[in-house]
């Protein structure tokens, strides 16, 4: 028997610390890693799967071609063939345009693994091409944080346990982030309150002492209604003048515009327990507030969090241990990114399309129009929105190549498959945007099938070009997958881990030197280097310099509901495939009172729809959600339509400052609804 | 019997997320049909309170096991640390422990036609190792304790199931009081 370091390099907080077994080079099992303090020797139940994960039956191990898009009819090729195929129509294209800009990558998380960044390497060898840019998850949220702080960056989550009140807002870690729970019971049992501020009563709420039943796209107001009882009880931090910029004009904008009367209509809370709620966040030390990103998947999100943050500085818990608001950090992922960055052969500049609007915009481009597109680490088809555009965008592509694990609402519509190794099968360097832990990645056993690396594969396309056209990609031909990993160390990296070489990675996953709580001494990295609740910065980019309310989308008559589609504990968007769905039906949950209205009774077969698309339900009537929405977790179905045909691309009102794009408002998708 | 081993359950840790069951399902290699250890949502709604709580259960190892006292063929046994084991050798198909249990913990295992259950990973247990689903417990809410050990007036509760036959088979599990939720 044999053991190996991985680490789960899901999109997800936890970036769990796994060790592998292996007999006779088969992996047998797999376990949390005991001495990496967050994952604490334990994994959720969806990377217990990954033993039949690795082996499933279903999973591509050889590279395939399909003979008509949508046709299902795959037939196996060889590495060969495959990037024969690739390269010559990339050089093709090239030739035609007189520029590699028809090229287009879509490329995500995935895979959040460093080395999988080798495939945008690839693409900046080739030339100037069309990208995805931005993010579809936490957009809003960071550049909230990035005005407000300077950057986004949370403090060890470990350091929530120091906690005396934990307020968990628009989060369920319960479901998506597990080893945050017992930390959050050890403050409980050393006497801390915790409240959930949800839209439904999640399995995180049900953990909690309160729940505080928020309506959508609200919670903006709701902060500034505390914030106004803080101002109203004398409870705002004496210090504010040293640290802060602009609080003043932020207190008269609390006097001046808001009230709480109209804050409790608008957000559905009780002006009693707003007060109640805003006196125990002020008077209780420390108080830390964890935002979630489905708060800011709104039209708003942004200023949303701001809100949430200037509440967080007013009461005097920014810098506090166990205090302050915790959202997400990119701190320790500051790798020195030689693999993505080639020399780069033209000085041509790429074309940026927004992550989210994707379809959209790459239609835009005419000159040249986009012919080739690679989907990496990615399941467009099944996450955005849009999909009239995007059947549009794949009628007009040449090729469409999809590098995956097993098939995927994406590849249905691929010309080429190619099969990618696992995390249990190749190198890796993974942070976490959560924790503070770096690890590396080793194969336990070797590629299953022909599969190969991200990497592997971006070496062999360069390989291929070069040898049809030499010099026509920067990008290695060939290399050492370890060697690799160990270059992304650079200097900066080895200090925030507080190595002397790059191999003391390979001993085990190493805590960054990050002091446990972030703003301790309260300097923080924005222009004016305070906390910012008036920011120019804001302003400059057409935004309201104060942390205002600015309101969620309405409902329309055609569309009165809200829906919903946030995780379940089962999967992480696409993340997490569906070989083993069993449900048939997705489930609408809703409350009682609204499933009344539509003369509906749990089970009933119903539709929902809007002028994107249309949706067979099975009903599920439930206490503890908001009357405004109706909820479809996103778990695996097996069913033809899938859930993102109801979704447009409406946009959030942040996230070009630091990602180039703004986020997806996901939560700002309304359908109507009808018994069958 | 010298010990009485047994699952405690501290609802208020549990986060329902199936880590245990899954555990339990993948390293014991069972037959998809087959859930040895299973979780039940409980939910109890009030004016202002809402309490939900999730049941992980398996096999209750129970002090007086009317598996054992109904098999007839012998395939049940107990141990001297309060283990139930069911031996698959001796298992005749008859499904009379299957009918019998009041917990439903033995099932027809599809590849050999004969009961199965939980069977403590006593062999794990025999080298000091945890039983899967408790190794597994992310939160630490499913514990493995010597029943003995736990002090009288400790406010335990025996949630298994309403049914009468709970003081008759005595089963080795407990909770802690589940907490509700202000709304």
């Amino acid at each position: 028997m044999k053991f190996h370091y991985n680490i789960c390099p899901r999109n997800c907080y936890d970036t769990c610390s796994i060790i592998s077994t292996t007999r006779n080079g088969v992996l047998i099992s797999v376990e949390g890693n005991p001495k990496q303090e967050y994952t604490v020797g334990k994994l959720c139940p969806k990377a217990l799967d990954d033993v039949k994960k690795v082996y499933s039956p279903q999973r591509i191990r050889y590279p395939m071609r399909q003979r008509g898009r949508y046709s299902g009819f795959w037939e196996r090729i060889s590495w060969d063939e495959a990037l024969d195929q690739i390269a010559a129509k990339i050089l093709n294209l090239k030739e035609h345009y007189g520029t590699s800009l028809p090229l287009a990558l879509n490329k995500y998380s995935g895979n959040f693994g460093v080395l999988h960044n080798a495939i945008e390497g690839l693409f900046t060898g080739i030339g100037a091409t069309t990208r995805a840019a931005g993010s579809p998850c936490w957009s809003a949220g960071i550049d909230a944080q990035t005005l407000d702080f300077g950057t986004f960056f949370c403090s060890d989550p470990l350091d929530m346990a120091n906690s005396k009140l934990i307020w968990l807002w628009g989060v369920n870690p319960a479901w998506t982030a597990v080893h945050q729970m017992p930390i959050i019971f050890d403050a409980i049992d050393r006497g801390a309150k915790v409240v959930c501020f949800d839209t439904h009563f999640s399995a995180t709420a049900a953990r909690a002492h309160q729940y505080i039943q928020v309506r959508p796209g609200t919670d903006g107001l709701l902060a500034l209604g505390f914030a106004k009882v803080l101002l109203e009880e004398n409870l705002i931090d004496s210090n504010l003048s040293s640290y802060t910029l602009g609080h003043e004009e932020f207190l008269h904008y609390l006097e001046a515009e808001i009230s709480l009367d109209n804050c409790s209509d608008i957000t559905g809370i009780a002006v009693s327990t707003i007060r109640e709620l805003a006196l125990e966040y002020g008077q209780t030390h420390p108080a830390c507030i964890w935002a979630g990103f489905g708060l800011q998947r709104y039209t708003n999100g942004g200023q949303t969090l701001r809100a949430i943050d200037a509440l967080g500085a007013l009461a005097g818990h920014l810098g506090e241990q166990g205090g302050g608001v915790q959202y997400a950090q990119f701190e320790t992922w500051r790798f020195s990114g030689a693999i993505q960055n080639p020399p780069h052969p033209i000085n041509q500049t790429e074309r940026l399309a927004n992550i989210n609007r994707f379809s959209e915009e790459a239609l835009n481009y005419t000159d040249p129009p986009v012919k080739m597109l690679w989907i990496s680490g990615r399941n467009p088809l099944s996450q955005d929105g849009n999909l009239q555009q995007w059947k549009k965008l794949i009628s007009q592509l040449d090729l469409i190549v999809v590098s995956d694990l097993f098939h995927t609402k994406s590849s249905e519509a691929a010309d080429l498959f190619l099969p990618v190794t696992t995390h249990y099968e190749h190198w890796d360097l993974n942070s976490s945007y959560w924790h503070y832990w770096v690890g590396a990645n080793e194969p336990a056993i070797l590629p299953v099938g022909e599969s190969r690396s991200d990497l592997q594969i971006a070496w062999d396309v360069s390989s291929r070009l070069n040898t049809l056209k030499p010099g026509s990609c920067t990008f290695p031909t060939s290399g050492n997958e370890k060697e690799t990993l160990l270059r992304e160390l650079g200097p900066q990296m080895l200090d925030i881990l507080g190595l002397k070489n790059p191999e003391e990675i390979l001993n085990g996953p190493v805590r960054a030197k990050f002091p446990s709580t972030t703003w301790e001494n309260r300097s923080f990295t924005t222009p004016s280097g305070h906390y910012e609740f008036f920011s120019s910065q804001a302003a400059t980019a057409h935004l309201p310099p104060l942390p205002i309310f600015v309101p969620p989308l309405n409902p329309s008559l055609d569309a009165p509901l809200r829906l919903m589609t946030p995780h379940h504990h089962s999967t992480i968007n696409s993340q997490v495939y569906a070989i083993e769905a069993h449900s048939t039906d997705f489930i609408l949950h809703l409350a009682p009172e609204v499933a009344q209205r539509y003369d509906l009774v749990v089970g009933d077969r119903a539709q929902i729809w809007n002028k994107s698309g249309q949706l067979e339900v099975v009903i599920q009537p439930q206490s503890g959600i908001s009357k405004d929405v109706v909820i479809i977790f996103q778990e695996h179905v097996k069913a033809t339509s899938p859930l993102n045909c109801l979704i447009g691309t409406p946009l959030t009102d942040m996230g070009q400052l630091t990602l180039g794009g703004r986020g997806f408002a996901l939560n700002e998708t309304f359908v109507n609804l009808r018994k069958l | 019997m010298v010990k009485q081993l047994g699952f405690v359950l501290d609802v208020n840790r549990c986060l329902g997320c199936g880590a245990c069951a899954k555990a339990c399902q993948n390293r014991n290699q069972l037959a998809p049909s087959l859930g040895w250890r299973q979780i039940r949502k409980v939910e109890t709604i009030s004016k202002d309170h809402i309490q939900r709580f999730y049941l992980s259960t398996a096999c209750n190892h129970c002090g007086n096991p009317e598996c054992l006292r109904v098999c007839p063929s012998g395939a049940y046994a107990k141990r001297r640390d309060g283990i139930v084991l069911h031996l698959s050798e001796k298992c005749t198909s008859c499904k009379s422990c299957v009918t019998s249990c009041p917990f439903g913990a033995p099932q027809i295992n599809p590849q050999t036609n004969k009961a199965s259950k939980c069977q403590f990973c006593y062999e794990r247990l025999d080298r000091g190792m945890l039983p899967f689903c408790v190794q597994a417990c992310p939160t630490g809410a499913l514990e493995l304790k010597e029943l003995r050990d736990i002090p009288a007036g400790n406010q335990l509760l025996r949630l298994t199931a309403p049914v009468p036959s709970l003081r008759l088979t005595r089963p080795s599990v407990f909770y802690k009081p589940p907490s509700a939720t202000r709304v």
